[in-house]
């Protein structure tokens, strides 16, 4: 089996596959209840996005 | 003294028995902790948390599988330098993982393009993650934290 082809990704989709997989297992490892999971998840992607994103758009200045 | 508060073990006997109970509960919890670094969620399972054994074997397994197939770099103990060291303690940190990880990267890595580099980034990810799993399923062997 070519394993190579399994996962292929855009910048973007490997920075929101990575946000997602971490949130969920910080969710689950940091909170007890289903619904403070829940909001925890959601709260660790959203940072994720908007530190990425925010780092992204510093180091665009230095890109060039 | 009324006889009803009066303990029924003498106290030197029951605090050796406090003792031993807390070393083998200290055993215990470094068993958790060994099993749960090399096969990813079984420290969790071992203490019946089924949810988070779940999550933290498929995160550290999805993580692994996207990562070598991404070609990322698989670290061995050959390192040139620090940070291929430091590469490779990140690693071995999925514990029976890395031996997936290895027997996968069929075509060595490729970090001349992007998804090269998040594979490696991938690969140390998952390493310590199950790391700081098994730091929690130790933690929680012990009764700190659940």
């Amino acid at each position: 089996m070519n394993y190579t082809s399994l996962f292929q990704f855009t910048h973007f989709q490997a920075f929101l596959f990575f946000a997602a997989v971490i949130s969920v297992a910080f969710g689950f490892l940091g909170r007890r209840q289903p619904k403070d999971r829940i909001k925890y998840i959601l709260w660790c992607f959203l940072l994720f996005l908007v530190v990425g994103i925010g780092i992204a758009w510093a180091m665009y200045p230095f890109s060039k | 003294m009324n006889e009803e508060n009066t303990p029924t073990v003498p106290l030197p006997e029951r605090s050796a028995t406090v003792r031993e109970h807390a070393v083998l509960n200290e055993n215990r919890a470094w068993a958790v902790a060994i099993a749960g670094w090399l096969v990813p969620g079984l420290g969790h399972a071992l203490q019946r948390m089924w949810g988070r054994a779940v999550v933290v074997f498929v995160a550290v397994g999805l993580l692994v599988v996207a990562g070598t197939s991404l070609r990322g770099n698989v670290f061995t103990s050959n390192g040139n330098d620090a940070f291929d060291s430091l590469g490779y303690i990140a690693d071995l940190g999925t514990g029976s993982f890395y031996f997936l990880a290895r027997a996968m990267e069929g075509a060595g890595a490729d970090v001349s393009h992007a998804g090269g580099d998040y594979g490696t980034r991938f690969l140390a990810t998952a390493g310590v993650l199950n790391l700081l799993a098994a730091l929690h399923a130790f933690e929680a062997a012990r009764g700190r934290k659940a």
